[in-house]
């Protein structure tokens, strides 16, 4: 066994778990943070994406023991009590998710290419969503979503710097 | 996946020390993109698992005497966004940008994949082209050799089980030499590549000749090569369009590429010669950009 | 680089655009009611062209969405199935012994141990495991259930199934021929059949200017939803089983789950959810005769999951078709006679198969006005996955074909690719192939708004099209 200490979330969790965990499996079974999902367990479909120390990764290749100490980020620490995260918002206002699986880690890329770069261009963000895999939508309105935020950043920016 | 026991190495020594200890049924795990994706389809996995992830004298990235070492960790996103080498070597930059999604580029190492040894590896063409040497260490110390000789064949090196690589070394000659890496695979992402090329050679702006002239092609032979007779043909040869096409028509005789479900063998030829040619008329492309500048 | 300070950094930005607050990792509570845009319920407004939020979207954005997978119940078993492997063969022993002695498992169950060990939406064909022979290497012949996915995986290894290996027939067009031994049936792989007969081909033919031959052909395509079929089962005292399932139609599972464990469909209650994705994959039950019998034999509710693996081999996929076209034409290039043959690969089990068949056949001659027409189409057995329901249930495969036709049949007598469509096309009041009078026919106005998109004649007409 291996005893793992992540901070996810915010918060500090600990466990005891078998060495072969994955950093998926340890999420998912003993934190019960489902967000994170299993679609091929390989790194193919990007359905397990989470942020871990601020670099994205596909959980599902990752061994726990790596993760101790380290901070990971899911789809269930975005949104506060009482407030969206804005790529939330953005994606429900355009109708982004249809199945919504594909869904937390969509939404994770797209938090880890906003923090770097954030206006980015079509052909950015395309290569942003390249390991994300969605069945269903056709990536057109999750596009449109990321532009929008990138839009009402560059506007909310502007109006910061002329006030300032 | 089956159970295994996990140690995690504090520095090179330390995992040289645990491979050791563990050896013949252990596996190194850096990035994990390639190990358990092998891992998790197999009845038979090793004892132990050495992660050296946390082994950050393996990270380096620094040009020494000599030349640009880079630490077998260092990951794909880092060779992007390296200053250094977004300077000196962009095919290293293009090349890590093709490899998986950012996800896999965030975890996947430079070692990692070279020691997994696929023939269509993404980040070998280039580093051969550019006659890089890899330093191995293991019980009886550490030795250096050139990576084309570090692949043996289909996912194999001489790597021994209690063996590490430790760096890549790009020689003191070949820093800032002009080279250029194509890929062409079936997807502009997460895509194996059906050929990969790397070019790379100085010009004698006298003569406008090729001076060093090197090809190295994957995905066309057990494992990445040089395409010796297009080499051959090249060296000292006045640098024209004709030249290069007649390289990449050379560089066909130079490769065994199979036929499998992807692509027939007769279209991987084609593929080389075209894309032998872009190669090197990308080379001379940045040749005459670094020399304006 | 100090990723803690980098990250703090961006963090610190976005709180004064964004006002991001880190969050506890406990579920934040969603507001409810949720503040979705509704069209008005009380006045008579028209739905169409209102915006409307879609209902899940909330929970899909926060990660909330439970799906199967997403799914524990106190003391659940995991079950996994072990697979052939092998396209054809003989079952002559099964040996269980050696995984069921193995720590952590509970149950094995084969073939042997279902009631009613065939289901399928027409003919009852496939098993739930296969019990004696094995039709396609995804074929299942024993399923374990242990208390964790990783035993239960390795307890496969440990059953050991002697085979007499058989030569598996992968060519459709092998298993045309009636000298080929049947794969189910003791002769002939041929299970469905269909003609579509209209005014006279040899006439139109004999009429023609110049007739056309062409074949064409489409390739097995696997659905790949992003979740893998999923399903729990539960049973109370009194002997009804729940079973939480991936499942698209859900009343059609509860019948085959009733024929294969031989209980009243009162006894069973199926719940679906959200599903990750579906697209015709899911359109029958795979797993859930499993989990329900290992969960009765257990006493424990059972999970199983399919690998991605298991999606490619074990679940249905969209038939390929084999199409041969032949299509007499006059100068102008108007169709006077059509000749179509079309085969379609069955797979191991019927499945969706008669359906497939029926909407390729009356679909194949294309939206164009042809008044004499013949096409016959087969479905014929392979032993390879599964070919069943995925989104157009033939009407893709076809589509490719006759327009591919069409464009050959157009480039030959150099007439304008849009021309000869326009020439053709089904109008108000055209019958279809099997003589129904068609209405709000919109072939020729279609084809004309998307030509006039494409800036087709603007020269955007040759070459390579663009998606709209």
């Amino acid at each position: 066994m291996v005893t793992v200490t992540i901070h996810v979330n915010g918060e500090s969790r600990t466990a005891s778990v078998a060495p072969e965990t994955t950093l998926l499996r340890l999420l998912r079974e003993n934190f019960n943070l489902t967000g994170a999902k299993l679609g091929c367990d390989v790194g193919d479909c990007g359905a397990c994406t989470v942020i871990v120390d601020g670099k994205l990764v596909n959980s599902c290749l990752m061994l726990a023991g790596q993760v101790d100490g380290r901070d990971v980020l899911t789809i269930e620490g975005l949104a506060t009590m009482s407030r969206l995260h804005p790529i939330q918002k953005a994606f429900e206002d355009k109708g982004s998710l249809q199945c919504g699986f594909c869904g937390p880690g969509v939404i994770m890329a797209t938090k880890a290419l906003l923090d770097q770069n954030p206006d980015p261009t079509v052909h950015e963000i395309r290569d942003a969503l390249a390991g994300n895999l969605c069945r269903c939508t056709g990536y057109t309105k999750m596009i449109e979503a990321i532009q929008t935020i990138a839009r009402a950043d560059a506007g909310s920016r502007q109006a910061t710097a002329k006030s300032a | 996946m089956r159970a295994f026991e996990f140690v995690a190495a504090r520095d090179s020594q330390h995992a040289v020390a645990l491979l050791a200890q563990h050896a013949p049924s252990v596996r190194v795990i850096a990035g994990g993109t390639d190990l358990l994706a092998d891992l998790k389809f197999s009845s038979h996995v090793p004892g132990v698992v050495v992660d050296i992830s946390r082994a950050d004298d393996l990270r380096t990235l620094a040009i020494t005497d000599d030349g640009l070492s880079i630490g077998t960790l260092v990951t794909h996103t880092e060779i992007m966004r390296s200053p250094i080498i977004r300077e000196m070597f962009p095919a290293l930059v293009d090349a890590a940008h093709t490899i998986g999604a950012v996800q896999t580029r965030n975890l996947g190492t430079l070692g990692g994949n070279l020691v997994t040894a696929v023939p269509s590896m993404d980040s070998g063409p280039t580093l051969v082209a550019l006659d890089a040497r890899v330093t191995v260490a293991g019980p009886a110390g550490r030795r250096q050799m050139p990576l084309a000789e570090f692949f043996v064949g289909p996912r194999k090196t001489i790597l021994k089980p209690d063996e590490l690589l430790v760096d890549i070394i790009i020689p003191k000659e070949n820093l800032g030499k002009p080279t250029h890496f194509l890929k062409f695979g079936l997807r502009k992402g997460q895509a194996l590549a059906l050929v990969n090329v790397a070019a790379s050679f100085w010009v004698d702006w006298d003569k406008n000749t090729f001076v060093a002239p090197r090809v190295a092609l994957g995905a066309v032979a057990p494992k990445v090569i040089h395409a010796l007779e297009a080499e051959k043909y090249l060296e000292g040869r006045a640098i024209t369009p004709e030249a290069m096409a007649e390289a990449g028509r050379i560089a066909v005789g130079d490769v065994k590429p199979i036929n499998d479900f992807r692509a027939s063998a007769d279209y991987r030829r084609n593929l080389v010669a075209v894309l032998t040619r872009r190669a090197l008329e990308g080379a001379y492309a940045l040749a005459k950009a670094k020399r304006e500048n | 680089m100090d990723t803690k300070a980098v990250v703090a950094e961006k963090t610190a930005a976005l709180l004064d655009t964004e006002e991001l607050l880190r969050a506890p990792s406990m579920a934040p509570l969603t507001n409810f009611p949720l503040d979705v845009l509704v069209p008005e319920a009380d006045r008579q407004t028209p739905a169409v062209g209102q915006r409307a939020t879609r209902p899940d979207a909330r929970l899909h954005g926060l990660g909330q969405t439970k799906y199967i997978d997403d799914f524990y119940l106190p003391g659940m078993l995991f079950a996994k199935i072990k697979r052939a492997g092998i396209g054809s063969a003989k079952i002559i022993s099964i040996d269980t012994s050696e995984a069921e002695a193995m720590p952590g498992v509970v149950a094995v169950i084969t073939g042997r141990d279902v009631p009613v060990n065939s289901f399928g939406p027409s003919l009852k064909d496939q098993p739930v495991l296969a019990d004696t022979r094995v039709f396609h290497a995804g074929d299942g012949v024993a399923a374990v259930a242990a208390v964790t996915e990783q035993i239960a995986a390795e307890a496969l290894d440990k059953i050991k199934v002697e085979y007499e290996e058989l030569t598996p027939v992968l060519d459709p067009l092998e298993s045309l021929k009636l000298e080929t031994p049947g794969i189910h049936a003791p002769s002939a792989n041929i299970y469905g059949h269909k003609v579509i007969k209209k005014g006279d081909v040899e006439k139109g033919f004999a009429e023609s200017y110049r007739i056309f031959e062409g074949s064409f052909r489409t390739q097995m395509v696997e659905h790949v939803p992003l979740e893998p079929h999923a399903s729990v089962a539960t049973w109370d005292a009194n002997g009804r089983v729940t079973i939480y399932s991936t499942l698209g139609r859900i009343t059609l599972g509860r019948a085959d789950v009733a024929r294969t464990l031989g209980i009243p469909m009162s006894k069973i209650r199926i719940v679906a959810t959200i599903v990750g994705g579906n697209f015709g994959g899911k359109n029958e039950i795979t797993t859930e005769p499993v989990v329900a019998l290992l969960s009765k034999k257990t006493g424990r509710p059972v999970k199983c999951t399919f690998t991605r693996s298991e999606e490619f081999i074990s679940s249905t996929t969209r038939h390929p078709l084999i199409m041969d076209y032949k299509t007499g034409v006059t100068k102008e290039g108007r169709i006077l006679a059509r000749q179509i043959r079309l085969v379609l690969d069955g797979g191991a089990y019927c499945s969706w198969s008669e359906t497939t068949l029926g909407k390729a056949c009356i679909l194949s001659a294309g939206p164009y006005i042809i008044d004499n027409l013949y096409a016959e189409a087969f479905v014929v057995y392979t032993n390879k996955t599964m070919t069943g329901a995925m989104r157009g249930f033939g009407a893709p495969q076809v589509c490719f074909a006759y327009e591919s036709h069409m464009d050959d049949i157009a480039k030959a007598l150099n007439i304008d690719p849009l021309e000869i469509r326009l020439l053709n096309a089904l109008r108000e009041g055209s019958l279809s192939p099997t003589g129904q009078a068609l209405h709000s026919v919109a072939v020729r106005e279609s084809l004309l708004q998307a030509a006039e998109r494409f800036g087709w004649n603007n020269g955007n007409g040759k070459g390579h099209g663009a998606g709209a």
